[in-house]
């Protein structure tokens, strides 16, 4: 090894904002090769739910009668908006932390300004360094569920605490109703002025009596006279087709539409939860604070702004990402942060109490937290003494 | 700093003009005019706190300058740092590494970060400093000689011009320093420069053609080591038969001597440029005298010497 008379004449661009292929690389090798920060995330997001879902394999292959498939749309829904992105976001968030805080806590930082590159480049390598870790692993927590929900997923629905049929046309749900006028009757919502028949709903003292009614008319439910078992039949058929709307909206398995859409709601969120951890740690130049913040946020702060209904703040609780991301949320999952509101209050119906926010709002918080985080952590990537 | 900087001068490794860097009311780097020339070992000595790591954390892009301008490889900084930087390798402080990488892996980082050919130049240099052998080990396994080494290696990814060291030796055993002396030497040879930072004066001593000395931020002085020496004090040990006549029979003469009694004799301190003829003209006037001289030793000026005579630490308490 000699020294070199002239500088090397190929192409450096020492000086670009944009990190080589090779930056990328050895960034993702470093945090890759950190077996304690893998091993947890491995854990929390693919680990966990593929314990609870092996375990209701098990559960329901041993106890059948005792414990429903361990699959399903409601599980994939709960699991999903109750897991996957509360513990993807902390998890995405303490890999950016550890991403952004790292050169500094051990030294390297130093050695990577020294080699003249620019410090932008070095920041901005963590960027998809990271996201090619975090993005996979979430993507494989979320395959598992899915394929778990699909393939041991229950072959009859529960709709308002009856077994039915799952994926019924419209005639074939009145064809149906037709054979269970008793069912339908007693168990399923009804609005109309017209007395619904009289039909036993119980088993004695203690069971339930007369039937199911939402009452429309000024003076409540009337108990008519008995009717024939035609006019029963024809009753269920009509209470069948007033409630096909809501049957038809419950799946046995998620849609490949709902899952795909949900997989990128997720990895959104996982994005989201990486990037302001990683703009965050480099802001503060240390992991544990910001993971500690980030978690105060997702998991304590973000529920609390909301589903609190503050009439001077509600602008400035839109602008909390994980309400904007909450509003992002597929149709058809349940509402995150346990969003449901009181059914009996709605009709029947669950809505969601979360702070109203439009999606263009939504998107535009989103867009200014990833902005605003990377542009912090790169200023101060950049302004920062080594 | 000026806007425009003008270019530097192509014969200096390292030239800085008013270089000044403060930390509140503190100036760690006060004005400083350094002039390293190239293809040589420059030593940069100085005491604890006198803003050695200071100026080099400023050279490097570290941390800014509030005033002066600066040149690396005659590339201005930190207006063209990331050309000057692009031949510089640097250790300073402690070097420190991802302890859950390999040596082989943190420099696959670093040479990441330069150009493609560095990373042709990973094995060679962990060759060259002799851990290629632990190259696939975790660094958490490696001593803080190793730890040296392996920022040695770091610096020479980039195939530096310059090279600036901080405190190299540390955490080096015996035979370690012997090779990292050697090492310097070897890479000056090779016409690069190298800037030491070092405390231990006599490894700079032996290894470096120039040294500046620093103190509270102020360079006292720069030039050849030979040069330094030149105007250091002469000491003289003299054992003799009657050692309080003596001092004042040389009290009493032009020399200009200052005469300490010792358990051994006497110690004569002559000022900085005295002919060595001297020694001739003492031993005369003892002789003369009556008083027997049994020993008379010129004492080789050290580049320690000289450097406790500069410093503001001369007199300090210990």
């Amino acid at each position: 090894m000699t020294a070199t008379s002239a500088l090397d004449t190929r192409p450096d661009r020492r000086g670009s904002p944009i990190p080589t292929p090779a930056m990328i690389g050895t960034r993702f090798m470093e945090l890759r090769r950190r077996r304690g920060l893998m091993a947890t995330l491995v854990v929390v997001t693919v680990g966990i739910p593929t314990v609870f879902l092996v375990i209701r394999l098990l559960l329901h292959a041993f106890a059948p009668k005792s414990y429903g498939p361990a699959g399903g749309y409601n599980i994939f829904s709960g699991l999903v908006a109750g897991v996957m992105y509360v513990f993807g976001f902390i998890v995405a968030a303490t890999l950016g932390a550890t991403a952004g805080s790292n050169d500094l806590s051990e030294g390297m930082f130093r050695h990577l300004v020294v080699t003249g590159r620019s410090r932008l480049a070095i920041y901005l390598a963590r960027i998809p360094a990271g996201l090619g870790i975090i993005v996979p692993l979430v993507a494989l927590g979320f395959t598992v569920i899915c394929a778990v929900c699909v393939f041991a997923a229950p072959t009859t629905i529960s709709y308002q605490g009856a077994n039915v049929p799952a994926g019924l046309s419209l005639p074939a749900f009145e064809s149906w109703a037709g054979q269970h006028p008793d069912t339908v009757i007693c168990d399923f919502p009804f609005r109309a002025s017209t007395p619904p028949p009289a039909v036993p709903c119980g088993e004695g003292p203690g069971g339930r009596q007369g039937v199911k009614v939402f009452p429309v008319g000024p003076s409540g439910p009337l108990v008519p006279p008995q009717y024939t078992p035609d006019q029963l039949r024809a009753f269920a058929v009509q209470v069948a087709t007033q409630d096909y709307p809501g049957y038809s909206a419950i799946f046995l398995a998620p849609s490949v539409s709902l899952m795909v859409r949900t997989g990128l709601w997720i990895e959104l969120e996982a994005a989201v939860g990486f990037l302001v951890g990683l703009g965050l740690a480099s802001l503060l130049g240390q992991r544990t604070v910001a993971v500690i913040l980030m978690i105060v946020l997702e998991v304590v702060l973000t529920p609390i702004v909301s589903m609190a209904h503050l009439p001077h703040l509600s602008n400035l609780q839109r602008a909390v990402v994980g309400l904007a991301t909450a509003h992002l949320e597929p149709g058809g999952l349940a509402f995150v942060f346990g969003g449901g509101g009181d059914r009996a209050a709605n009709g029947g119906r669950v809505v969601s109490q979360l702070l109203p926010e439009s999606r263009t709002v939504a998107v535009c918080v989103i867009l200014a937290w990833l902005v605003g985080w990377t542009v912090l952590g790169a200023w101060r990537m950049v302004t920062r003494d080594a | 700093m000026s806007a425009e900087q003008a270019p530097g001068d192509g014969r200096w490794a390292v030239e800085t003009h008013g270089l000044t860097k403060r930390f509140g009311e503190n100036i760690a780097v006060n004005g400083v005019e350094l002039l390293v020339p190239r293809g040589c070992a420059f030593g940069y000595l100085g005491p604890n706190g006198a803003g050695k790591t200071t100026l080099i954390r400023v050279l490097l892009g570290l941390t800014h300058a509030d005033a002066g301008t600066m040149f690396l490889l005659g590339h201005p900084v930190p207006k063209r740092r990331d050309q000057a930087l692009a031949r510089v390798g640097a250790i300073v402080d402690e070097p420190r590494f991802h302890s859950h990488l390999t040596g082989r892996q943190n420099l696959q980082i670093l040479a990441a970060a330069r150009e493609p050919a560095a990373r042709d130049r990973i094995d060679p240099s962990l060759e060259r400093v002799g851990i290629l052998h632990r190259a696939d080990d975790r660094v958490s396994k490696y001593s803080m000689g190793m730890r040296q080494r392996l920022g040695v290696a770091a610096c020479l990814l980039g195939d530096p011009q310059l090279l600036i060291l901080d405190e190299p030796m540390n955490g080096l055993d015996p035979a370690g320093m012997h090779e990292m002396r050697d090492m310097i030497v070897s890479l000056v040879a090779e016409g690069r420069t190298v800037v030491l930072s070092s405390h231990l004066l006599d490894e700079v001593q032996r290894t470096c053609d120039a040294v500046a000395i620093v103190d509270r931020g102020n360079i006292i002085h720069q030039g050849p080591i030979s040069e330094l020496l030149a105007g250091a004090a002469l000491v003289l040990e003299v054992e003799c038969s009657d050692p309080e006549r003596a001092k004042r029979l040389v009290a009493g003469t032009t020399l200009g001597a200052q005469v300490v009694v010792s358990p051994q004799g006497l110690e004569l301190t002559l000022p900085g440029g005295t002919d060595r003829g001297v020694t001739a003209e003492v031993n005369r006037i003892l002789v003369e005298a009556g008083i027997s001289v049994y020993r008379l030793q010129p004492v080789r000026a050290s580049l320690e010497a000289w450097f406790l005579q500069v410093t503001s630490r001369l007199g300090d308490p210990e």
